[in-house]
């Protein structure tokens, strides 16, 4: 049994009578590859920003390698995060951006190179981001969540601005996160963009969790992965939704 | 702290922003200087003192200052990543405030001094000479830096507080600009003296403050207070809200 490196528990965050997360529970496992699903709208954004301590839940709690994130020692070593690729003052060069993370977390200045090296931008480190495509934005934001070589990957969207090679080498790089017993969970609303992959997924809609397993099981149950999403993900509350679907 | 306060200095200097705001304010004082040294009789020293006391007028440029060191974090949401290497988020505001104010007190030295060359340019060419000993002078000068300071640190309250840049930009020039002058037309100068900007200019020594402000040294503690409320507002609230 691998170890599990994020545990969510009853997590919920309530907007006023907007029910955005509500009572999700899913363990994240070790050495796999995690998909993180659901329509826009569903959570998944909320979700990873509770585990990250950016957004305090209205009730439950996520912890990761079984502290809160607050309570990490170390939280860049442990947790390296891609949320937007909106985040970097446009005026700063990408080399300062990485410079800044890896001073927070007393890292060296040599391992801003490395990760430069890694993430393909050593050529372009020296430019101001507000210069940078969407795609070299993605790259520089996994190369700030690479900087610690941390236990636990959380990317929100990744693919979002990446072009096919790029995709493909963001594969290649989760893949052999997990395979070196690392933990990652990658978010999507499009299930074809991480089935390649995934070992599991969780699949939330409307803030509820609505499966939790391996993408095998997903597969099996309900004939095509694409059926079985679009099932549970459809509000069948919804008539026209639900014929779509039938 | 010290590696905290460091990262905060680091994230100011890699932008362009306070550069340019350093310009302005040396640009600003140089030509505020040069009013009433080509307008007062320059065999007096209240000149010398009038063109130095701009150096207290640009705290409205650390107080720009001390909103974008905050505020420009959540305008180009990197306070994500601010927070994600720190999630202690109180630490960061507690960095953020010594580094403003240090900015602040810093630039404002810089303008003093620019302001004092200028000066002492002026005056030698005309064929005058600088008051170097006069007591009012660096009165002045002292209580300028001080009052850049302490607008620096309520920047930087007003930044957290506010969080969005445009607006707290907008909303703390209009409170300079109209809203001290209205409640001064409503209520009188026996409340408006107390109000931030008008302590500052007590505090900086501007001729027109001399004779119905604050005491100097009443004027350094209640700016004081105002950027102690501030920043303990800032760091209260910051600790709480949700960042989206």
């Amino acid at each position: 049994m691998a170890s599990i490196d994020i545990s969510v528990r009853g997590l919920s965050k309530h907007f006023g009578p907007v029910r955005a997360v509500h009572d999700l529970t899913f363990d994240v496992p070790a050495g796999q590859v995690t998909g993180f699903l659901g329509p826009n709208g569903a959570g998944k954004t909320t979700t990873l920003r509770m585990m990250l301590g950016l957004v305090g839940p209205t009730a439950g709690q996520a912890l990761i390698c079984g502290r809160a994130y607050a309570d990490l020692p170390q939280p860049r070593r442990a947790v390296g995060a891609v949320l937007e690729a909106t985040g970097f003052h446009p005026a700063r060069r990408g080399r300062d951006h990485l410079r800044i993370a890896a001073h927070t977390a007393g890292l060296p200045t040599a391992r801003v190179e490395e990760v430069l090296d890694d993430v393909g931008l050593s050529d372009a480190a020296g430019r101001r981001v507000g210069g940078y495509s969407l795609g070299m934005r993605q790259r520089l934001g996994l190369a700030t969540a690479l900087l610690g070589d941390p236990q636990v990957l959380v990317l929100d969207e990744p693919a979002n601005g990446l072009d096919p090679a790029g995709m493909a080498w963001l594969r290649d790089l989760l893949r052999e996160r997990a395979a070196t017993g690392r933990t990652v969970i990658v978010s999507s609303h499009v299930l074809s963009e991480i089935a390649q992959t995934a070992d599991r997924v969780v699949i939330v809609a409307r803030g509820r969790l609505t499966f939790d397993g391996p993408l095998a099981d997903l597969h099996t149950r309900d004939g095509s992965l694409e059926d079985a999403f679009l099932r549970l993900t459809t509000d069948h509350d919804d008539p026209a939704a639900a014929a779509a679907v039938r | 702290m010290l590696t905290l306060i460091g990262n905060e200095w680091l994230k100011l200097r890699t932008t362009r922003g306070p550069w340019i705001l350093l310009a302005v304010q040396l640009a600003l004082i140089t030509l505020g200087a040069a009013g009433p040294l080509s307008n007062m009789p320059l065999d007096q020293a209240a000149t010398a003192t009038g063109a130095v006391a701009h150096v207290g007028l640009t705290s409205l440029v650390a107080l720009m200052l001390g909103i974008l060191v905050v505020a420009g974090e959540y305008r180009h949401k990197t306070i994500t990543d601010t927070y994600l290497g720190t999630p202690r988020r109180s630490r960061v505001v507690v960095a953020k405030l010594a580094v403003a104010t240090t900015a602040g007190a810093g630039f404002a030295v810089l303008g003093a001094g620019l302001s004092l060359i200028v000066t002492w340019g002026w005056l030698t060419a005309a064929g005058h000479t600088m008051p170097w000993s006069d007591a009012e002078l660096w009165r002045t000068v002292a209580g300028d830096v001080a009052w850049n300071a302490a607008f620096a640190a309520i920047g930087v309250g007003i930044g957290a507080l506010v969080r969005n840049l445009a607006v707290a930009v907008a909303g703390s020039l209009a409170w300079l600009a109209l809203v001290e002058g209205i409640v001064g037309q409503v209520a009188g100068r026996d409340v408006t003296r107390y109000l931030p900007f008008s302590a500052g200019t007590a505090l900086g020594r501007l001729p027109a403050s001399i004779a119905d402000g604050l005491p100097q040294w009443g004027a350094a503690t209640l700016l004081a207070g105002y950027a102690v409320l501030f920043a303990s507002a800032a760091v209260a609230f910051t600790a709480r809200r949700d960042v989206a």
